[in-house]
């Protein structure tokens, strides 16, 4: 029972109240007090499709359901072993993610829970000269922090608008998101252990482990770059993420950062770095996370069936740009000056500029950036819009990166479900306001 | 007077309702106990088993698959062909080192054929 029903009774209240005609006036506020109404209970309010498909996801984010996991708040669930969480869409108002509600993808079932920082050590081991193994107070003191604003993105974030659909982790928009890194250089590490002649890669292993046999992909999560390959010079390995610790579920103690790749390289709770005399074979660089080798890592389902089409291993990230409000869940009054505001990015340098159409993509206005916080990081956009007359609308945003790769109408299609950045579109409905 | 002006101020809106049907909560969990010594840890990750669809078929199904992941990796996924799935399957076997027997790995693509295409995917 509601705690205050026993203090107060509604006859005591109608006398205190006074006059009978007022008794009259306010006993709907009595009525109102049943527990139906106190209790936090919806009537009408429709669940979301337990799936989607065949057809693309309709929805902005994938559909699960909001679940509440360690250190972070309610997020929308993909898999809970190993741990897949999206991040809804109103997270994406601001340039950096907060941690709390920053995605998570794990590969492999046995993520860590626990770190014992008396005994961790990120090693530096392979072809070098001195292996080192650091504490994380060493990392801390005995090298000079760096800070990069960098977007974490899925290679397969948007994997369900497909066409025809992949299997893969389904996500809307949500796998992705900026934070701002702080730590040690990969190279400056690098270079203190000694890299010998001959080394060709560098290999990154975190904490997870699954129970497959070992050598094989369900066993062990490896990804490696190439020594030559300049985004090394960029390489962060990072243990503060917005100023704070990394939460255990994005990689506590510290993940490797790449500025611009996608998030398969961003090993979490990195522990080994190791460097190779021989290209990485594992199934994770062999297998997992290749794209066609042709423009947009684009192919069709035929061409994969009928064989010969020559993979590479996923990259930078293309350009995209997002509406993230208004969303659709409020119907606008015609004639009201609404603000759309967004994020955009790319993998190959800073967004230069963020269009929106309104019409059908017959005309696009250029939108008014936010603060350029580096190369790399979200770039918030913002454009007024005023809708004169009632009526169904569809609002579109496309960004062009300093390159000047700009997005198009035009999908990607690849058996991995990677690389999407077609233009996003937002159906708006407007209303009568008189 | 009064009443004049409440009914006329009423007939331009309605008043919301309050249902009856089960909300959709999560709950709120009490902070962590900490000490100041090397060990940082977190609370256990939840487990949100989902429901497979009855039939022959689905005891192989979530016995098996669930040894590496849970079996929201098979709820999650769009109706696929039943081709694909037993793609998956086999990958699972074959690629993954999943160590299913002929006879059950048989049963499982069988099961998901049977219930999660296009033509037959109902949850």
């Amino acid at each position: 029972m509601e705690p205050w029903r026993g203090r107060v009774s509604r006859r005591d209240a109608l006398k205190w109240l006074g006059a009978a005609a007022g008794g009259a006036a306010f006993g709907g506020w009595f009525d109102a007090s049943s527990s139906a109404a106190l209790a936090q209970e919806r009537a009408d309010a429709k669940a979301i499709e337990p799936f989607t498909g065949p057809g693309p996801n309709p929805h902005w984010n994938s559909i699960g359901p909001y679940i509440s996991e360690p250190e972070k708040a309610p997020l929308i669930l993909l898999t809970d072993r190993p741990v897949q969480l999206e991040t809804p869409r109103s997270y994406f108002r601001t340039a950096f993610t907060p941690n709390d509600a920053f995605y998570v993808r794990w590969h492999l079932p046995e993520i860590p829970k626990r770190v014992d920082l008396v005994d961790w050590k990120l090693k530096i081991e392979g072809n070098v000269n001195k292996p080192l193994a650091l504490s994380l107070s060493e990392l801390m003191e005995k090298f000079k922090p760096v800070s990069v604003a960098a977007v974490n993105q899925c290679s397969g974030n948007s994997r369900s608008r497909f066409q025809p659909r992949v299997p893969g982790g389904q996500w809307g928009n949500g796998a992705m998101g900026n934070a701002m890194w702080t730590g040690v250089r990969l190279r400056e590490l690098l270079d203190a252990t000694g890299v010998k002649a001959g080394s060709v890669e560098v290999q990154f292993q975190g904490l997870e482990t699954g129970p497959g046999p070992k050598g094989l992909g369900s066993n062990v999560f490896l990804k490696s770059l190439k020594l030559t390959d300049s985004v090394l010079d960029e390489a962060v390995v990072a243990y503060l993420m917005n100023g704070e610790p990394l939460p255990m579920l994005n990689g506590f103690p510290v993940r490797i950062v790449v500025p611009g790749y996608f998030a398969t390289y961003w090993m979490k709770c990195l522990t080994w770095i190791r460097v190779l005399s021989a290209p990485d074979e594992n199934f994770w660089m062999k297998t997992g996370y290749r794209m066609p080798d042709k423009p947009r890592g684009n192919t069709t389902p035929e061409e994969v069936k009928a064989g010969g089409v020559k993979t590479v291993p996923i990259t930078r990230m293309p350009v995209r740009s997002f509406l993230v409000s208004p969303d659709g869940s409020l119907k606008i009054p015609a004639g009201m000056n609404v603000t759309l505001r967004g994020i955009a990015f790319s993998g190959y340098g800073r967004v230069v500029k963020v269009e929106t159409s309104e019409d059908g993509a017959k005309t696009w206005r250029e939108a008014e950036l936010g603060e350029d916080l580096g190369a790399y990081s979200f770039r918030t956009w913002e454009a007024k819009w005023m809708p004169k007359t009632p009526g169904n609308y569809t609002v579109e945003v496309r960004a062009t990166d300093e390159k000047g790769n700009v997005q198009t109408d035009e999908g990607v299609w690849n058996p991995g479900g990677y690389l999407w950045n077609k233009i996003e579109k937002q159906d708006i409905v407007v209303g009568k306001a008189s | 007077m009064l009443v004049a002006t409440c009914t006329a101020v009423f007939a331009q809106f309605q008043s919301g309702s309050y249902g009856s049907k089960k909300a959709n909560s999560i709950d709120q969990t009490a902070p962590d106990q900490m000490s100041s010594d090397g060990n940082f840890a977190v609370a256990s990750f939840p487990s949100f088993t989902p429901e497979l669809a009855e039939g022959e078929g689905r005891a192989e199904t979530e016995s098996f698959c669930a040894m590496c992941h849970s079996t929201r990796y098979i709820t999650m996924q769009p109706p696929l062909p039943a081709a694909t799935w037993e793609t998956e399957v086999n990958k699972m076997i074959k690629t993954f080192g999943a160590p299913i027997p002929d006879a059950s790995a048989k049963k499982i693509i069988s099961y998901l054929e049977t219930h999660y295409t296009p033509e037959a995917r109902k949850q």
